[in-house]
């Protein structure tokens, strides 16, 4: 799906957790994520921090789409 | 170490006053079982049922199946940690009930059990249909949270397997398979002229129902480490998985590791076979990358020319598994990956989620996606129903008259990554 939006035109931002599948299937701008069963979340986290958590992965992930890229990156931090 | 594992051999099955071994015949006292099993306060109703090679009988969903072991000598017992207290394990002598199996079912603990059909093309994709198998059905308390659920079964079925096996303690097994593993440095010595090798097990630990034990510690908490092959044959990883039926290993599947099996039979003639490195399949990417390190630096400390690395499960552990292999090459090891594909239905699809050039020598148990129809069968141990939401079935699997259409994946050990199964393929 990355790479079909990708190739309409779009920039795409990857977020996902197994960052090496991401760079085998191609995606350009990669944020790592949390974990395979709560990629956008940590349900061990209280309720404020999660939010936090959540919020500035997101931010992240804006960043990165407003990012030039000369070849595949991954925004670690 | 030294492990002698005694074979009584078991051709047949039946219930009767007295749990015991006569003449090759295993006779279950079923009563004393259920009782037995019944202690867990967390099954609502137990029962035990025969279910033999070539019977029109299907058991599902199956959970795990296991092979009953006793310690005869030597230090520890089965399943240590868990059943036994946690002594090391693999050396002395161990009898094995040979052609038989305990199979646990009953209600459904996650979505992902599986399928034995005792005849018809179904069991030609099991190795279990060829055993006499008990089936353990355990059906849990009401509103059992599915992991204290997980756990009630996954002792159901090792308490049997050890209840079985205790009769065969003092019997002489019908022939003796003698497994012997030195010290790395003795090893090393003994045949210096042989390439050393070592087998790379990887153990599915997703979690939520997705885990291994090994000595009772639950696998996703361990860091890569070395065991003797023959702990494995004495129950040092048990199987706690409720994942996709097809290339899960069950407990029996530990017990029995073909790798570990054949890696033996060409040790000290093609090669010289050092020992097993487990290490796990975690959901946190810092653990795929620690745990794959990790490997890699032991082949390298052990002084490896080769190692044979084994996959459980699919999807993102094709990462740990890719992972593992370029690590290990890039230390200098040859290595060889057995994994199985989830290439569609027509098998065009790419088979694995992840890839490497470094992974150039693999070995598949087959494509789990081929869909095939089990016919009715006379008799359904366990709950039919769940042929729809398992794990390679889907709404509509289950027909009318009982037929199913579903793909290999729902059927336990089709395309097992120990290669404990018929299928593979070659590429030319």
């Amino acid at each position: 799906m990355v790479k079909e939006i990708e190739r309409a035109g779009l920039p795409v931002v990857h977020v996902c957790t197994v960052v090496p599948i991401s760079l085998t299937v191609g995606a350009n701008r990669i944020v790592p994520a949390i974990a395979i069963p709560h990629p956008l979340g940590n349900p061990n986290l209280e309720p404020e921090e999660e939010k936090s958590l959540r919020r500035k992965l997101v931010e992240k992930a804006l960043k990165a789409l407003e990012t030039e890229v000369e070849d595949q990156t991954v925004f670690e931090d | 170490m030294r492990l002698e594992l005694g074979q009584v051999l078991i051709k047949d099955v039946q219930f009767g006053d007295e749990t015991k071994i006569d003449n090759g015949v295993l006779y279950v006292n079923k009563k004393e079982l259920i009782d037995l099993i019944k202690e867990d306060e967390h099954l609502k109703e137990v029962d035990v049922d025969i279910a033999k090679p070539g019977e029109s009988v299907r058991i599902t969903p199956v959970k795990d199946v296991i092979e009953p072991r006793v310690k005869v000598d030597g230090q520890g017992g089965v399943f240590p940690g868990v059943l036994s207290k946690v002594d090391v394990v693999g050396s002395g002598k161990t009898n094995v009930l040979k052609g038989c199996a305990v199979v646990t079912t009953g209600k459904i603990v996650g979505f992902q059990e599986g399928i034995i059909d005792m005849t018809g093309p179904g069991a030609e994709y099991t190795p279990f249909s060829k055993l006499n198998n008990l089936v353990l059905r355990c059906e849990p308390v009401d509103d059992l949270k599915q992991h204290n659920h997980e756990k009630a079964v996954r002792f159901a079925g090792l308490k049997a397997a050890a209840y079985l096996a205790e009769v065969a303690k003092e019997l002489n097994p019908d022939n003796v398979e003698v497994y012997e593993t030195l010290p790395l440095l003795e090893s090393v010595q003994k045949y210096p002229e042989l390439p050393k090798v070592a087998y790379v097990q990887m153990l599915q630990s997703q979690g939520l129902l997705h885990d291994t034990y090994v000595y009772g510690v639950d696998a996703k908490q361990i860091v890569p480490t070395i065991l003797y092959p023959t702990e494995i044959m004495d129950g040092a990883i048990i199987s706690g998985n409720c994942v996709s039926a097809c290339d899960k290993n069950t407990t029996y599947h530990h017990l029995n590791n073909p790798v570990v099996k054949d890696l033996y039979a060409k040790h000290g003639k093609e090669i010289n076979f050092l020992g097993v490195i487990i290490t796990n399949e975690n959901v946190y990417l810092a653990d795929k990358e620690r745990s794959s390190n990790w490997t890699a630096k032991y082949t390298e400390y052990l002084g490896l020319d080769g190692a044979v690395i084994s996959q459980e499960g699919f999807g993102n552990p094709d990462t740990d598994l890719i992972m593992n292999c370029k690590k290990i090459e890039q230390k200098g090891v040859k290595t060889v990956i057995i994994t199985d594909e989830y290439a569609g239905r027509d098998g065009a699809s790419q088979s694995l989620a992840d890839a490497d050039p470094l992974a150039d020598a693999v070995v598949t148990g087959g494509n789990a996606n081929e869909v095939i129809e089990l016919p009715p069968m006379d008799k359904v141990i366990g709950h039919i129903d769940v042929a729809d939401t398992i794990a390679g079935g889907f709404d509509g699997s289950l027909k009318e008259d009982g037929s199913i259409i579903v793909e290999i994946q729902a059927i336990t050990g089709a395309t097992n990554e120990l290669g404990y199964n018929k299928m593979s393929a070659q590429g030319f």
